[in-house]
């Protein structure tokens, strides 16, 4: 599966067949564009000496051959058409080239695109802790059409100047030597000049991009902050922040413009130069009859083929040097571990049995998160766990997901160690809701089915009542249908986890974990929740993660973590019985009731 | 994400690109003014590049023609000096062209830039209402540069495609009338083909853009739910979904290139067309003497070039047409008027109080500066029309009180605050400042003696200081460490590695929420208000610091108007008035005390929070290490 993309050579593997017939198409594309001036330059030698032989034997022969004692006329319409279809037969050519080149950089860059995109599922959780979303999406964007262009165009490019070159080079010696020195002795120069040029104001383009991101970056904080903005009535402020920043782009795009005029100007002198020794040396040699008029017209047109290709050679090769950049940048992420397949389990559905021994966990050496943690859970039995933030309580259900692997004793679903069988059968025993659950862009009814997308209407809309989401989806426009997110509904706070609720009820797993997933759902929604899932007792194995009393009171047992130690474990009434924390939560709460009674009968009474 | 290409906002690119809209570009071409000089200069540049493009051929032709007239007698040198003069002067105007096309293309679209900024400054909520910050940054950066490229470039292949057709065009003419008309047959085709071709090519591009846009969606969605994605084994489906895209994409642009490949060679064979016929038709005209061989090799040059400049055209043609739609959409920008503005009245007044000796007790519209009430007098707002906001509002506040806003979410207690701050203005019934109707007294009086604190706290990138400072910008250091102070933020900022002078990234990047919310509320005391709004101020603090900022907001509070919006209780319970709005009325105003005896809505809101306020003191953490 893995393709290995370390440098632009290997990424064109499979593509090289048809790269190869890219270059062959531009070879004959060029051959027979180069004989348009070609069979021109012999048209004007035949008429210029009134001899049919003067000119190409093909076409004198067949001039000849159709008009005897007219040859010549029939000679120059013979011309004329054959530049015709020496055109034609070259545009086909290089419409082949063109397509086979698309071709070929679109598939090599599909490749890379869609590799990206999987291994960004597959690479370990831990990978995204310390990941910049930012940074990403712009590798798999900007970077991956950098080596797009690259592939598409400048390779082209490249291409087609050393062909050019090539192929008229030998023309251009066959015609006559001499002229054939001078027209390419400037081209070296021409070539290294731009390549030169382009590497030294490399730092002038990246200064200018600079100066672009700043100005964009005190729009878009002017924009985002613009309420700040005019509850301080900062405009005039905000006014000439955004005129420095937008000046300094300015004055830097113009710099960078500038400087490319001093290219163009000087590589113009160059080329035409260039032309020019062509143009006066041919003179030169048309008066001694050295050369005839129209082998010069013949220099004249190719060198006007060839030198526009290798003006553009140097600047070319200097965005050689970004594509490589861009292809390490992707590559970064391209090489990073993926996470492990281990086999399936033989069974589908867990029982939901989850046992755990002596499970250590840290994120970083010495700073242990999971301490010696011991805990059968039954199967279907309903687990609370309480603690305070940074107990671990999250990050065991991040072990139990297998989205880190634990180094240190054990946890096992159904008798299976976790980290012995395949992440994805695990994971698809267990539902999962965050306190902060990430919805797809996409209709409603799609994300409900993220986790069944065979899941039928009734139990959906059975999943939804449970959740307590029903109505509000019913509210939306189009229901079911109504689109999540940018271009769609805005879902408040406690929707997102009332949503992501029925999404883990439609999946209908084994496992049902609520990861401080009511946190922003009103109190008496809650109560409807908790009674719904009480009336799923027994379907799942499930643990609640919650803040409130009112969410842990009901389940089967408690769990108090502190520090990654499970400290009590008990239901309800044997742990408000026991001096402890779970006390002290109930004692507060019982203490601020008493308060909110006190407050009322005082008020009241008044 | 922000995508231009697949969010409608109500401007349709493809029906704005049917035809050229004159009216548009003279609007835009308006731009140019300041650069007159400019603007004439590059027309001379590209006159003379295209003049001396047009004067190479004659060269070549004289060169071969007086070699065969005078063979060795040539006077070479004098055509070598010409070329050379012709060759310099080029260079020099190709050089020009882009200096001057440089300095236009940089200029219009930093005064088009300009312009937008300084309206988004002055336009109204409303307006960002339905504009999202993506699509305004879409038109303030890409639409610029687009526009502000044809503006400068178009413009200069304009004068220069016209100059170079007419140029050759006469010269051909002059040479030989038959032979011209040959080549000048070929170009209505030329000019039909390239602008039709350049059309698809410009709209498949706008195909592969969107699909790219969307390709990027996805790369951001998949790293955002990456653990949502693994959790719910989607890593296949979600993969072959992406596959669709890619595959779109696949499809946009080979198509893109393909469009590409047929167009080129197209124009290629019709030049040859033109190139053919006259080889074989200057042929005869040669055998016959009527031409030289110099003009018959000029013509087949002139043949060959005369079709850069309508290739050149066709092009700007077609993104002219393209480009309309975003012309559209920055002129909607630039022109969109103010909902919410000065009255002409108030800026006449403000005109002449400008000469006037500055006196505190006056503010600059001539107004008294000092607020000792807010009068909401029966105000209704909506947003459109057929969802009313605020209904029959009526309120009075004096300065030194503090009004608790509480209610349901969407009921309209920030609209209503919004209100008051006048960055919306009531639809019916009006809001009087010690009896006048803030509409007859200046936007930015009023504005500039607000303090807002926001849940989504906004800060600035730079330093810590910048940002506090932000609200009174000639604050000295000891003021802003005092303001800090007051709102509790100063502990953690002198814990910081550069203490005040800590830069706190992009966006506030390495700040937590509430950490921003503590130097939103410091920026806010530091600005000294008459009004101070807190919406939702607190709600990202823990309970130790929340307990600092309610002992500070005491001082804070004295002699202010204060709005606060609430859940937390303590907070509440600092106000001396509380009022309830719910479905955008007020559903009941008075005490603390008051409230609950009424045993109603209040007495609920109380009982639910304190349930919900207790656990979250339970667990509330001891502070994160960062």
């Amino acid at each position: 599966m893995a393709t290995k993309t370390n440098s632009l050579w290997s990424i064109t593997d499979g593509q090289r067949a048809r790269y190869g017939r890219a270059v062959l198409a531009m070879a004959g594309a060029s051959l027979f564009m180069f004989s348009a001036p070609l069979i021109g330059g012999f048209a004007i030698d035949v008429v210029d000496t009134h001899r049919v032989d003067a000119g190409t034997p093909l076409l004198a022969m067949a001039a000849e051959a159709l008009g005897g004692s007219d040859a010549l006329t029939w000679y120059l319409w013979l011309s004329g058409a054959a530049t015709l279809l020496v055109t034609a037969v070259g545009g086909v050519f290089l419409y082949f080239r063109g397509r086979l080149a698309a071709l070929t950089s679109e598939t090599i860059v599909k490749g890379i695109r869609d590799e990206l995109y999987r291994r960004l599922h597959h690479l370990h959780a831990r990978y995204y802790d310390d990941a910049d979303t930012g940074d990403l999406v712009q590798r798999c964007s900007s970077d991956v059409e950098t080596v797009r262009v690259f592939l598409s165009s400048d390779v082209v490019e490249i291409g087609r100047a050393i062909i050019l070159v090539l192929i008229a080079t030998p023309i251009l010696f066959w015609l006559d030597s001499r002229l054939a020195w001078v027209s390419l002795v400037l081209m070296p120069f021409l070539t290294v000049f731009a390549y030169v040029f382009f590497a030294k104001v490399k730092e002038v383009f990246q200064i200018t991009d600079e100066a672009e991101g700043a100005m964009t970056a005190v729009l878009q904080e002017n924009l985002t902050g613009i309420r700040v903005v005019r509850a301080f009535a900062r405009q005039d402020f905000e006014i000439e922040k955004f005129a420095a920043k937008n000046q300094a782009f300015r004055d830097h795009n113009h710099r960078l413009i500038r400087l490319m005029g001093i290219y163009w100007a000087t590589s113009d002198l160059f080329a035409l130069g260039q032309v020019g020794l062509v143009l006066f040396f041919g003179g030169f040699w048309l008066m001694d009859s050295s050369l005839s008029v129209g082998t010069l017209f013949t220099f004249m047109m190719l060198e006007g083929m060839v030198i526009w290709p290798v003006r553009q050679l140097g600047r070319v090769l200097t965005d050689t040097g970004k594509a490589v950049v861009s292809l390490g940048r992707i590559n970064d992420i391209l090489t990073e571990p993926e996470e492990s397949l281990e086999p399936t389990p033989a069974h589908g559905r867990a029982e939901g049995e989850i046992v755990i021994e002596h499970l250590d966990f840290e994120y970083e050496p010495g700073r242990p998160v999971i301490r010696d943690l011991n805990l059968t859970i039954r199967a279907g039995e309903c687990l609370a766990i309480v603690g305070a933030p940074g107990s671990g309580k999250s990050t065991l259900i991040r072990l139990l997901l297998r989205l880190y692997g634990y180094s240190k004793g054990s946890i096992r679903l159904d008798g299976h160690e976790l980290a012995q069988v395949n992440r994805q059968w695990l994971r698809s025993q267990i539902g999962v809701v965050m306190q902060d659950p990430f919805l797809y862009s996409g209709s409603i009814e799609a994300n409900l089915k993220v986790g069944r997308p065979d899941a039928n209407r009734d139990h959906i809309v059975q999943a939804c009542d449970d959740a307590a989401i029903s109505d509000a989806i019913a509210n939306f426009p189009g229901g079911y249908g109504a689109m999540v997110g940018e271009r769609g509904v805005t879902l408040s706070g406690g929707q997102r986890q009332r949503l992501a609720l029925g999404r883990a009820f439609v999946k209908d797993p084994p496992v049902l974990v609520l990861d401080d997933s009511l946190s922003a759902v009103d109190t008496g929604t809650e109560q409807r929740i908790l009674k719904a899932l009480d009336a799923r007792r027994g379907r799942h194995t499930t643990i609640i993660i919650a803040h409130r009393l009112s969410s842990v009171i009901h389940a089967d047992r408690i769990m108090v973590l502190d520090e990654g130690r499970c400290v009590q474990l008990g239901d309800h009434a044997t742990l408000a019985a026991q001096d402890g924390p779970y006390r002290r939560l109930c004692q507060l709460q019982g203490a601020l009731d008493e308060q909110i009674r006190d407050d009322i009968r005082l008020t009241g009474a008044s | 994400m922000y995508d231009d290409d697949n969010y409608d906002d109500g401007f349709d690119d493809e029906a704005l690109a049917s035809r050229v809209r004159l009216s548009l570009w003279r609007k835009l071409f308006a731009y140019t003014n300041p650069y007159r000089k400019d603007l004439l200069r590059l027309a001379t540049f590209a006159v003379l590049t295209a003049s001396v493009e047009v004067a190479y051929p004659l060269i070549t032709r004289a060169v071969v023609d007086s070699v065969a007239e005078h063979g060795f007698d040539a006077n070479l040198w004098l055509y070598a000096w010409y070329y050379l003069a012709c060759t310099v002067i080029l260079a020099l105007a190709v050089g020009g062209f882009i200096w001057t096309a440089g300095k236009i293309r940089t200029y219009v679209s930093h005064d088009i830039r300009r312009d937008g900024f300084e309206n988004l400054q002055r336009l109204s909520f409303a307006f960002y209402d339905h504009r999202p910050v993506g699509w305004l940054m879409a038109r303030m950066t890409s639409d610029c540069e687009r526009l502000s490229n044809i503006l400068a470039w178009g413009f200069l292949d304009l004068v220069w495609g016209f100059t170079m057709m007419a140029g050759i065009a006469i010269a051909m003419l002059i040479m030989n009338a038959k032979l011209a008309l040959i080549v000048l047959a070929i170009i209505p085709v030329l000019a039909w083909v390239s602008a039709k071709f350049q059309r698809r090519i410009l709209q498949s591009a706008r195909q592969v853009r969107k699909t790219n846009s969307s390709i990027t969606a996805a790369y951001n969605e998949a790293i955002m739910g990456v653990l949502t994605s693994k959790a719910f084994v989607r890593e296949q489906e979600n993969l072959s979904e992406f596959k669709q895209l890619t595959g779109g994409m696949y499809g946009a642009s080979v198509m893109n290139m393909t469009q590409a490949a047929v167009y080129v060679p197209i124009v290629l064979t019709l030049a040859s067309l033109a190139g053919g016929l006259t080889l074989a038709v200057g042929g005869f005209d040669l055998l016959g003497g009527v031409i030289s061989a110099g003009t018959l090799v000029a013509f087949l040059a002139y043949a060959r070039h005369f079709f850069d400049p309508v290739e050149q055209l066709g092009h700007w043609f077609a993104e002219m047409q393209m480009a309309q739609a975003s012309a559209e959409r920055i002129m909607s920008l630039i022109e969109a008027v103010p909902k919410v503005k000065d009255s002409a009245d108030v800026t006449a007044t403000m005109a002449a109080q400008r000469d006037m000796p500055s006196r505190s007790w006056v503010a600059a519209d001539g107004g008294p500066a000092k607020i000792s009430s807010i009068e909401v007098k029966n105000v209704d707002f909506e947003y459109d029309p057929a969802h009313p906001v605020l209904h029959g509002i009526n309120l009075s506040v004096s300065a030194g009180e503090t009004i608790a806003i509480i209610g349901p979410t969407g009921g309209g207690k920030s609209t209503l605050v919004n209100v008051i701050c006048r960055f919306y203005e009531p639809t019916r019934g009006q809001i009087l400042i010690d009896g006048i109707d803030y509409r007859q007294r200046s936007l930015h009086w009023l504005q500039s003696n607000l303090g807002m604190v926001l849940q989504n706290a906004h800060v600035f990138s730079g330093t810590i200081m910048q940002n506090l400072r932000y609200g009174r910008l000639e604050a000295s250091d000891a003021d802003v460490r005092q303001a800090a102070q007051l709102a509790g933020a100063d502990e953690f900022i002198r814990a910081m590695p550069d203490g005040y002078l800590t830069e706190v990234g992009e966006g506030g990047g390495r700040l937590s929420a509430g950490q921003k919310q503590l130097i939103s509320f410091a920026r806010a005391i530091l600005a000294d208000p008459q009004i101070l709004i807190m919406d939702e101020a607190t709600s990202s603090v823990d309970t130790e610091t929340e307990q600092r900022i309610q002992r500070g907001l005491t001082n804070v509070l004295a002699g202010r108007i204060a709005f606060i919006i609430a859940h937390r209780l303590s907070t509440i319970r600092m106000a001396t008035r509380i009022l309830v709005v719910r479905d955008g009325r007020i559903a009941e105003l008075g005490t603390h005390d008051e409230l609950m005896a009424a045993r109603s809505h209040y007495f609920e809101l109380y009982r639910q929070q304190s349930l919900q306020e207790t656990t979250r003191t339970l667990d509330d953490p001891a502070p994160q290490p960062a």
